[in-house]
């Protein structure tokens, strides 16, 4: 009696760490919502790519970057390549068009939130592996092999292949709310 | 000529010039890709001032692989399109395409002008085939999506797009517009209600998907003509519930009339002929007469045997067979034989009963007196008088007979039945044993036929327990009945139950005026007049038993 008292309340402890555990895990599903950023970015991608004169290089669609992540990775990898656009794209390109700014400044704003949302994940949550910082390096060498206006203006016109690979590792079970994976 | 060199290298530069600009071919100023699920053409302007024998070349690559390729189908083509749908199965797996074109004219050739990347966000969706049924009250659609030819083998629509597959449906009836409600379903079934309505609807779709920015293309109109249906499942139940319905009840009816029928079957020598019209049927009217008559009992004997034989059963008369039926008959009761028996006269032994008589269906065995068709006590309880009677004279309507003797009888019906003792009230010798116009009509009211099925041979009459309770159940006698002397052993006057019709009713012991008093709807005369219960053939036997009764009368004259 006593031991199937112990064994029951050992039961419990592990029941309420795993609850505790996966509610550490929601706390890194972020709720993806591409679908606004893609009719942002509808509206100037022709203007954008247009102005991208380095036709023969591309920075998020060689093999050595987006192509062939592995799932572990995911998290760490949109994590990284949030920071990127905030970080340096968004900040590298200066746009003249009004048109153009207002959808780029929404687009902006979009990917900032996602960035913070994914930050206040637990580092344990969301682990960087080798090959994702070998990737994120990659990303970030092409981009400082060109010059800062003609590679943001190649960042800023790829950024449906960003899009593209979201919506590809991250299932999407509607159009607005996603409440997916761990990023 | 100090200058030389600088006029030598300007005409140099202004032929070079000159040169260049005739092998510069202007580009195509535009360049554009339009494409459909794996249908991707390629299009663009003309360069201006084309020749005739200008052409253009194409050239492709993969988004961030290089090299650039040309493509074969487009190449030197006069066109100003090209289907790349072989060179661009990668669309939906990769970040697109970059095509370039350019102009070329003998030896000039153009720059390239260079498409932006285009990748399947820019595929206009589309839908293969639209069908229409009618489903009860709604119209109910089948969208089939694409499926090209160009498309490799597990690369389908459905594939591809694999979540968040969209329809916009639009419908009109014609011969109004369409209205465009922007309402969509998702997946490729659908179901519009049409609530009865009939004429011709048409349907077209619109695909889209809700996680992307795909464009889509209204598909061709489908019409279908919706007429009224009347051979429906519902209404072909409810019409076969009641065809159900309608035989059983037939089926019931049939079933019970066959019963009555049966239940009221005569035997064949109880089945009169139709009852004639009144005043017209009397053929052996009862006619009252002072001239007593006397029975033999040897004939008496023949007669009750051949009416036993004969199989009477108790019908609803009153026991004095009656040729027709008539309750309202005003005529006499009992049929009087053809020949007018002179008064007084007495059969003697042998003489036959029989005389003439009306087209009695039993056996007529008149003699003389007139009698009515006996009134059988049927086993099945029809109803009766009572009065038992030998013998019938068919067709008669109720003729009273009444004997020679019947100037000495006082009827007994006019006593209140039961006020007094029977048998001393019928001991005055004879008694008339039917009164042909007011117990008839009084009795009319009593009487009732209960076999229906007789259709107005058997006599009508029920039994009126309080005219005939107490009675003595007269016997077997025509005409008229001997009383029983105080003393004689009468039939049971405990108003001994018979099996009429209605079990219950007493069936009256009458005296011999009791038989007169029955109003016969029939001819056939009740024969059982006080026949004891147990049939008709019971009556006989204890009827029998009343012989020497008859045989007094002799005696007594």
């Amino acid at each position: 009696m006593k031991v199937q008292h112990v064994s029951l309340c050992f039961l419990g402890t592990m029941l309420f760490l795993c609850s505790v555990h996966a509610r550490g895990l929601r706390r890194c599903l972020v709720s993806m919502d591409t679908h606004h950023i893609r009719e942002r970015f509808q509206e100037i991608k022709t203007a954008l790519q247009a102005k991208d004169t380095f036709q023969n290089v591309t920075i998020l669609s060689t093999s050595e970057t987006l192509h062939g992540i592995m799932p572990l990775d995911t998290c760490c990898m949109t994590k990284n390549l949030l920071a990127f656009y905030v970080d340096r794209v968004f900040k590298d390109h200066e746009e003249l068009s009004p048109h153009i700014l207002r959808n780029l400044s929404s687009i902006a704003n979009s990917l900032l939130y996602l960035q913070k949302t994914l930050q206040r994940c637990d580092q344990k949550l969301c682990p960087c592996r080798e090959e994702a910082t070998n990737k994120t390096r990659v990303i970030h060498s092409i981009y400082d092999q060109l010059e800062v206006p003609s590679a943001a203006i190649k960042s800023l016109g790829e950024l449906d292949v960003f899009l593209a690979w979201i919506d590809k590792n991250h299932h999407q079970e509607t159009s607005t709310t996603n409440d997916k994976e761990p990023v | 000529m100090r200058h030389p060199p600088l006029v030598v290298l300007l005409a140099a530069l202004l032929g070079l010039r000159l040169g260049s600009g005739a092998h510069e071919l202007p580009s195509p100023p535009f360049v554009w890709f339009e494409g459909e699920f794996f249908h991707h053409v390629l299009h663009w302007t003309p360069i201006p001032n084309q020749s005739q024998s200008t052409y253009y070349e194409v050239e492709l690559m993969p988004y961030g692989r290089e090299p650039w390729k040309t493509v074969p189908s487009c190449n030197q083509t006069l066109a100003l399109s090209c289907d790349l749908s072989m060179v661009t199965q990668e669309l939906y797996h990769n970040d697109g395409y970059r095509v370039k074109v350019r102009a070329v004219d003998g030896s000039r050739r153009s720059n390239w002008t260079t498409t932006i990347r285009f990748t399947y966000d820019d595929v206009t969706l589309t839908v293969g085939h639209l069908e229409l049924e009618m489903d009860r009250d709604a119209l109910r659609g089948t969208i089939q999506p694409p499926r090209p030819k160009m498309a490799p083998a597990g690369d389908t629509y459905e594939s591809i797009f694999k979540n968040f597959r969209e329809y916009e449906i639009a419908m009109r009836k014609v011969p109004d517009n369409y209205t465009f409600t922007n309402k969509k379903v998702k997946g490729e079934h659908f179901r519009l209600p049409i609530s009865g309505e009939v004429g011709t609807f048409c349907v077209m779709v619109k695909p889209s998907l809700s996680s992307r920015l795909n464009k889509g293309l209204w598909s061709e109109e489908v019409c279908h003509v919706l007429t009224r249906q009347y051979f429906t499942a519902t209404n072909l139940g409810v019409f076969f519930a009641f065809v159900l319905l309608l035989c059983g009840a037939l089926a019931y009816c049939l079933a019970l009339q066959l019963y009555v029928r049966r239940r009221g079957k005569l035997p064949a020598v109880l089945v009169f002929e139709k009852p004639r019209p009144f005043g017209l049927v009397s053929q052996v009217p009862c006619r009252e007469t002072q001239d007593p008559v006397y029975l033999d009992q040897e004939a008496f004997l023949s007669v009750s045997t051949a009416l036993r034989s004969s199989g009477l059963h108790g019908s609803t008369d009153s026991g004095f067979g009656s040729a027709k039926p008539s309750l309202q008959a005003e005529e006499p009761q009992f049929p009087l034989p053809a020949p007018n028996p002179p008064a007084g006269v007495t059969l003697g032994e042998g003489t036959p009963l029989e005389r003439e008589d009306s087209g009695g269906s039993g056996s007529s065995t008149d003699s003389g007196i007139c009698l009515q068709e006996p009134s059988l006590s049927d086993s099945r309880g029809q109803e009766d008088s009572g009065i038992g009677l030998a013998q019938s004279s068919a067709g008669q309507p109720g003729d009273t007979q009444h004997g020679s003797a019947s100037g000495r009888v006082s009827p007994l019906r006019t006593e209140p039945p039961g006020e007094e003792d029977p048998a001393v009230v019928a001991f005055q010798g004879y008694l008339r044993q039917t009164r042909c116009t007011e117990e008839k009509a009084v009795k009319a009211g009593c009487l009732e036929e209960e076999s229906s099925s007789t259709d107005g041979l058997g006599p009508k009459f029920r039994t009126c327990p309080d005219a005939e309770a107490g009675w003595p159940a007269p016997a077997l006698a025509k005409g008229y009945l001997k009383q029983d002397p105080p003393g004689m052993t009468l039939h049971p006057s405990g108003s001994p139950t018979r099996q009429w019709n209605q079990p219950t009713e007493e069936w009256p012991l009458l005296g011999l005026t009791s038989c007169g008093d029955w109003s016969f709807a029939h001819d056939l005369a009740p024969l059982d007049c006080g026949t004891a219960p147990g049939g008709l053939l019971g009556s006989f036997d204890s009827d029998l038993m009343t012989l020497p009764l008859i045989s007094g009368l002799h005696t007594n004259e």
